[in-house]
């Protein structure tokens, strides 16, 4: 699988508000999609839709930033739902981790 | 292998009818029998390399473990059962599915296409490059090709 050195940027129009308070979960972590040449681009595109339900727009928005940036952010979540996303895109066959935003 | 549009319906309820010949059945429960043909190992949960020993990579690797074992039952009862999938309905062969049904045999598809790819070294099919056939099998790269070829088929129900 090919790497890429584009930096981990989040997208202007999905950016979180911040925490209002220190109880709020922690969504430090980054769900990513990884390029690959074998995943098909409609695929990718109904994975996302099933996963994350977006509509087909965003979902075909993300695939092709996978596509022509190496990567995607899907979405900045808690440890647990950042997990429970990576092995749901996994179990579809995509290239998909869990990072921790620094 | 061919969409044939229905009627709306509830998406809890719709069935997905597919036109398909001897063919391409025999082709698609071919490449079932593939399956699973990525090994568990092939997930990783992080890009940190730190990360490849964690308690988090090895849940991921139970998880797609309990997945294949789940979607491998689901194939055995397929080929045990293949009049619950297809149907001949005046002269024509019939795949019909459910939603989910769908959902299972995409990810068993890609399964097979994403470990033929892996067989074969994970060549980058993007830049063209020719295949090392020597060390290629002809069998994963026709695999390759032939599930996403069905994969194509199947998702036009979903467009």
């Amino acid at each position: 699988m090919p790497e890429t050195s584009v930096p981990i940027t989040v997208p202007d129009t999905e950016k979180e508000q911040k925490p209002k308070s220190k109880s709020r979960p922690d969504r430090g972590y980054l769900v990513i999609c990884w390029n690959d040449p074998v995943n098909l681009m409609d695929y990718v595109t109904h994975v996302f839709q099933m996963v994350f339900g977006w509509p087909k727009a965003r979902a075909e928005r993300h695939m092709l930033q996978v596509h022509q940036n190496g990567k995607s952010l899907l979405v900045r979540e808690t440890f647990e739902k950042a997990e429970h996303y990576v092995h749901q895109l996994q179990g579809y066959g995509l290239h998909a981790t869990m990072e921790r935003e620094e | 292998m061919k969409f044939v549009p229905g009627p709306s319906q509830d998406a809890a309820e719709a069935v997905l009818v597919y036109r398909i010949d001897a063919r391409e059945e025999a082709l698609l429960l071919a490449m079932l029998r593939l399956y699973p043909a990525l090994d568990n190992s092939h997930h990783r949960i992080s890009q940190d390399p730190k990360a490849a020993a964690s308690a988090e990579q090895r849940l991921l690797e139970e998880s797609m473990a309990q997945q294949r074992a789940a979607h491998r039952r689901k194939v055995e009862a397929l080929f045990q059962g293949p009049q619950r999938f297809f149907k001949e309905v005046l002269g024509d062969r019939h795949l019909v599915l459910t939603v989910p049904q769908l959902e299972w045999l995409l990810q068993v598809l890609n399964d097979v296409r994403v470990g033929s790819w892996v067989r074969l070294g994970c060549p980058d099919l993007e830049k063209s490059a020719p295949l090392n056939l020597a060390r290629a099998s002809n069998r994963s790269l026709q695999a390759m090709h032939i599930c996403g070829e069905f994969q194509l088929a199947l998702l036009e129900a979903v467009k």
